[in-house]
């Protein structure tokens, strides 16, 4: 703003574009990039606005009595407002259960998936490992492969081991499926970790373990919280193995609860879209407190080269 | 093993130690991600319905199977499709949203936010809320179009072979924005502002400075995203399946839905893992230089 | 998890020993796996196990029910939903459940060429001699027992008996003038006025297939016959013919004329199915749930609708049906217990408690009181024959083919000589392959 008024004391008619002289441009290109700014500011705006709207959508839809969305149809604004969907589709998804289950694999199989990725991390990146490359290959070459092709072996296997529909015997497929990313990501940090430091210590008489404890976890925490999210984020939402693996009630997770709206032959959308908010505004708020150590997490990836 | 010589005595013997630190990792990786892939190889030589306790090994007759079966054309060419677009479009317009969010102010987190929601959205969620986008009578696609005086555009995107995939591919793109986007994003933010501003004073414009600063600058970050992006593009099912089921008819088909088609459906356990196989293989081959890259590097 | 146990793999030499017994074994796991792929269910101890997909509504009664069993008989059974599922995706459930030794003791599954391959690969039970114990027989619909017999034997109870036809919003007909048809051709009449006053005749959707494969199937019966509609479904006759043309040239009619939703083909079933309800479009062709599921919670009065059998223009009016039953699987550790709780399920007190529409059970009509136009069906049903409705006449594999026949011919793809020729190459590769 300062800058627009600053050049206006000529009542200048537009400001002819690419001015190359020195001391008049300066001004004019100001003002310039000043609109410029609100210009893109407004576009940006406009854009998240459109990007946004199947949200607003969404949300619409959760706070109008199904017989309104019903006789109105998806797009219209509502007659009346409710709150009631909520409880209903509280109690309806048995969301209860199945937010207990859910956090329990994001306290539980998140930190250990990461934590044993970073393990795996470290020692591919910092500790001599034999047949370093090859296996590196080998687990990053994992995020390759669809998860549907593992089911039934899958099945098979925890059922032998009697795990299956449980939420423990969901982890070790979980936590599997998640590493190559998360291996990808740790050993790329990790080597950025300055090899002085860790020599330093090594002569100072600290040990892998306790260097990898003392110095690369806290060195990390932006990486290893970036990928805790990414992880997060997935395993709130994995619908595939649960609904192959997790079969009675006590065991269903969020995505699963979600399903239960939809009856054999009919859809309570407003219920649904109720259970969506639901289950997405714990995870969208965790997102926004923490997508500042995200951005960290990967811009220190990115700069340290 | 040159840093032996530095340990104390009394630890475990150096090549041990970092064996201890990637087993627990590998011992789930091959237990529960090879293992069962392997034995999905097994499956696909075999004639297994998925169902019965008996199979018989059938060679290679699944895998020639597939050449005669006109679906498996249609699901190849939609997957090439669906990577090229779901490629192509969300690493453009990740990276335009994380040049104009760039900045510092006040708007920027926010906005970021925004697009970066739908990432975190579950599955099923999407696929409802896009239904009632493309609903043909009075979805907000062909409403908004009718309000602003183009009728003549209304379509059952979802109803017909040719629009069909396309609209399936708009979800996709939305969802998938997001992460090039933070990728882009974090890269930006670790070219040197003094770059730009040498460029300044040599009078260089902003669009001067995008292709000669920050789109070289982000060659590592053009890399990734490309790389993760094809991968994930070949593991296409979820919203294929919600959303169009493969159909109308089998315009929709992608080799995941029709893998699943034949070993959930048809009880074809074998053909179907058999078409899983392939698009394992195939995926695998396309990772492979970026694995091999991130291999090197290090 | 500790290194001490894994010294092997820091040998040099040992990584292609790994390997090549990570590659060899497989094959043996595989086949041992799947040898025993049909695992045994849980004790009787933790009680049975009933896997069905009712919706939240449904399963609350339906444990309400169970309890009072338990109370009663000390039978305990757990009831497992898939809600939403459908019969697109609830045999897969089944089948993974199976599979993975977590059998549940009892299931619910539809009839026809979706339950057989259950019954094929010997996952259930012979109900014979529970048919004779508890005389189920007798009392049971004859349509309903049919639909549960397999290969000659009983290898399922039946648990509903689904009848097709039309549900209409009577106001929209009245008011376009259209009275309710008693041939096609004033059916067609009826398409015409209802269109002119505005609205869109049939709610159908097309996506899945099965939906819009209800406005065929009649149309075929139109066309067709009885005699050559059932002979066409088993393939003893050519599909390539006249009458099949003609079905198909009508389909593509009503898609033309407008007398089906616009884009139906994009249209989840939902969605098509309660849009007479809410006054979108004049009917839809579906089953006695409609009344419960959206009639009833729309509030709207009840004289605003209306339902009725299809006419086909032939000396027997038949329509469209399809059974749901109840299948005991045959690792279950307590067969006799599991045939308690289906009796119990079919004892009419209970098939009311539980507000079923279209109850097998003979003496378990619809509530003339509580679902008025259901109950209309009893009577219906009385004059008019079932013929099996399509998808569950072929297998998935098959019955997708022949809905992407269909689909095509809605979009102008395939002419009706084409998509004749289609369905015969379809049918016969079946027929040739059993």
């Amino acid at each position: 703003m300062t800058a627009q008024t600053a050049g206006s004391p000529v009542p200048a008619a537009p400001v002819p574009s690419r001015a190359p002289g020195e001391g008049r441009a300066r001004p004019a290109r100001d003002s310039r990039r000043s609109l410029a700014r609100i210009g893109t500011t407004l576009g940006a705006s406009i854009g998240a606005l459109i990007w946004i709207s199947p949200l607003i959508l969404l949300v619409i839809s959760a706070v109008r009595p199904l017989s309104d969305f019903l006789s109105n149809g998806p797009v219209s604004w509502p007659q009346e407002l409710t709150l009631a969907n909520f409880p209903e589709a509280w109690e309806a998804g048995r969301f209860g259960t199945a937010y207990l289950n859910s956090a329990f694999l994001l306290l539980v199989k998140v930190p250990l998936g990461v934590f044993v990725a970073s393990l795996l991390a470290y020692a591919l990146s910092k500790l001599e490992m034999p047949f370093r490359n090859a296996i590196l290959f080998t687990v990053v070459l994992g995020m390759t492969i669809p998860i549907y092709i593992a089911i039934v072996p899958l099945f098979t296997m925890l059922r032998g081991v009697g795990m299956t529909d449980s939420i423990l015997g969901i982890i070790p497929p979980y936590v599997a499926f998640g590493l190559p990313l998360q291996v990808l990501i740790l050993q790329a940090f990790f080597r950025r970790v300055p090899d002085e430091l860790l020599e330093a210590a090594r002569i100072d008489g600290a040990g892998d373990v306790r260097i990898f404890f003392r110095m690369v976890l806290p060195l990390s925490v932006p990486a290893l919280v970036t990928v805790a999210i990414l992880d997060g984020v997935a395993t709130w939402n994995e619908l595939f193995l649960a609904l192959s693996l997790l079969s009675s009630e006590e065991n269903q997770t969020i995505p699963l609860g979600l399903l239960n709206f939809q009856g054999q032959f009919a859809t309570n959308y407003t219920g649904l879209a109720a259970g969506i908010l639901i289950a997405v505004v714990p995870i969208l708020v965790l997102y926004m407190l923490l997508q500042k150590y995200i951005v960290g997490g990967l811009t220190a990836g990115a700069t340290k080269g | 093993m040159t840093t032996s010589t530095l340990r104390p005595p009394g630890r475990l013997r150096p090549s041990l130690l970092p064996l201890a630190f990637a087993a627990p990792a590998l011992l789930l990786y091959l237990g529960f991600l090879v293992w069962p892939a392997l034995q999905a190889l097994w499956i696909s030589l075999t004639d297994w319905d998925g169902l019965s306790d008996t199979q018989s090994f059938v060679g290679l007759a699944n895998y020639r199977a597939m050449l005669d079966d006109p679906v498996v054309g249609i699901a190849a060419w939609n997957n090439v499709l669906w990577s090229l677009v779901t490629i192509a479009l969300p690493m453009a317009l990740g990276l335009l949203f994380a040049v104009v969010l760039n900045r510092k102010s006040r708007t920027s987190p926010i906005l970021r936010t925004i697009f970066y929601a739908p990432a975190v959205l579950p599955l099923v969620s999407i696929a409802s809320i896009w239904a009632w986008m493309y609903d043909p009578s009075d979805g907000a696609i062909n409403t908004v179009l009718g309000a602003v005086g183009l009728s003549g555009f209304e379509q059952s995107w979802l109803g017909q072979d040719s629009t069909a995939l396309w609209s399936v591919m708009v979800p996709a793109v939305w969802v998938r924005t997001g992460f090039p986007m933070l990728l882009y994003l974090a890269a930006l933010q670790s070219i040197p502002d003094e770059l730009y501003e040498a460029a300044s004073v040599d009078g260089a414009t902003r669009w001067q400075q995008f292709t000669r600063i920050t789109f070289p600058s982000l060659r590592d970050t053009h890399y990734i995203v490309l790389a993760l992006s094809l991968i994930e593009s070949f593991k296409v099912f979820d919203l294929v399946y919600a959303m169009t089921y493969g159909g109308p008819g089998y315009s929709t088909q992608v080799m995941g839905t029709w893998m699943y088609a034949n070993v959930f459906q048809y009880f074809e356990a074998g053909y179907g893992t058999a078409i899983a196989v392939v698009i394992t293989i195939v995926a695998i081959a396309a990772g492979i230089p970026y694995v091999r890259s991130q291999v090197k590097s290090s | 998890m500790d290194a001490t146990r894994h010294p092997d793999l820091s040998g040099h030499g040992s990584r292609r020993r790994f390997l090549t017994g990570a590659l060899a074994l497989p094959g043996a796991a595989a086949l041992s796996s799947c040898a025993s792929g049909i695992g045994t269910s849980s004790a009787a101890t933790d009680g049975l196990t009933l896997l069905n997909y009712d919706d939240i509504d449904s399963a609350t009664l339906l444990r309400e029910q169970l309890a009072e069993l338990e109370t009663d008989t000390g039978v305990r059974t757990t009831l497992d939903t898939v809600p939403g599922s459908g019969a697109a995706q609830f045999p897969d459930k089944l089948r993974t459940r199976i599979l993975g030794g977590n059998a549940p003791d009892l299931w619910q599954i539809w009839g026809g060429q979706i339950g057989q391959p259950f019954v094929d690969a010997g996952l259930t039970m012979d109900l014979a001699p529970y048919y004779e114990s508890y005389v189920w027989e007798e009392r049971l619909g004859a349509a309903g027992i049919d639909g549960m017999t397999f290969h000659g034997a009983r290898h399922g109870a039946p648990l509903n008996v689904a009848s097709l036809g039309a549900w209409c919003n009577a106001r929209i007909f009245e008011e376009a003038g259209a009275a309710v048809p008693t041939t096609y051709d004033e059916l067609e009449e009826a398409n015409e006025l209802i269109l002119a006053s505005g609205i869109t005749p049939g709610g159908f959707g097309g996506k899945y297939g099965w939906h819009i494969m209800r406005l065929y199937e009649y149309l075929l019966e139109v066309t067709a016959g009885p005699e050559l509609h059932d002979a066409l479904l088993v393939g003893e006759e050519s599909w390539d013919q006249q009458a099949v043309m003609e079905s198909f040239d009508l389909f593509q009619a009503w898609n033309a004329r407008g007398w089906i939703t616009p884009g139906a083909l994009g249209v989840a079933p939902p969605d098509a199915e309660q849009s007479f309800v809410q006054g979108t479009s004049a009917f839809t062709i579906s089953g006695p749930w409609i009344e419960s599921q959206y009639i009833v919670p729309s509030g709207k009065p009840r004289e605003e609708f209306g339902t009725f059998l299809l006419p086909t223009g032939h000396e027997a009016v038949r329509h469209s049906g399809f059974v749901e039953g109840l299948m005991i699987s045959s690792t279950s550790g307590a067969p006799d217990d599991a045939a308690a709780v289906i009796d119990h399920i079919l004892q009419p007190e209970v098939q009311r408690e539980l507000q079923n529409s279209q109850s097998a059970v003979l003496a378990a009509p619809p509530d003339p009181d509580e679902f008025p136009l259901s109950a209309q069906w009893t009577q219906i049903r009385e004059e008019s024959e079932i013929y099996t409705i399509q998808d569950q006449a072929f297998p998935k594999a098959v019955a997708d083919s022949y809905f992407a026949v269909q689909s095509k011919v809605l979009q102008g793809n395939l002419s009706s000589a084409e998509a004749a020729r289609d369905m015969q190459q379809i049918v016969k590769d079946w027929t040739d392959q059993r």
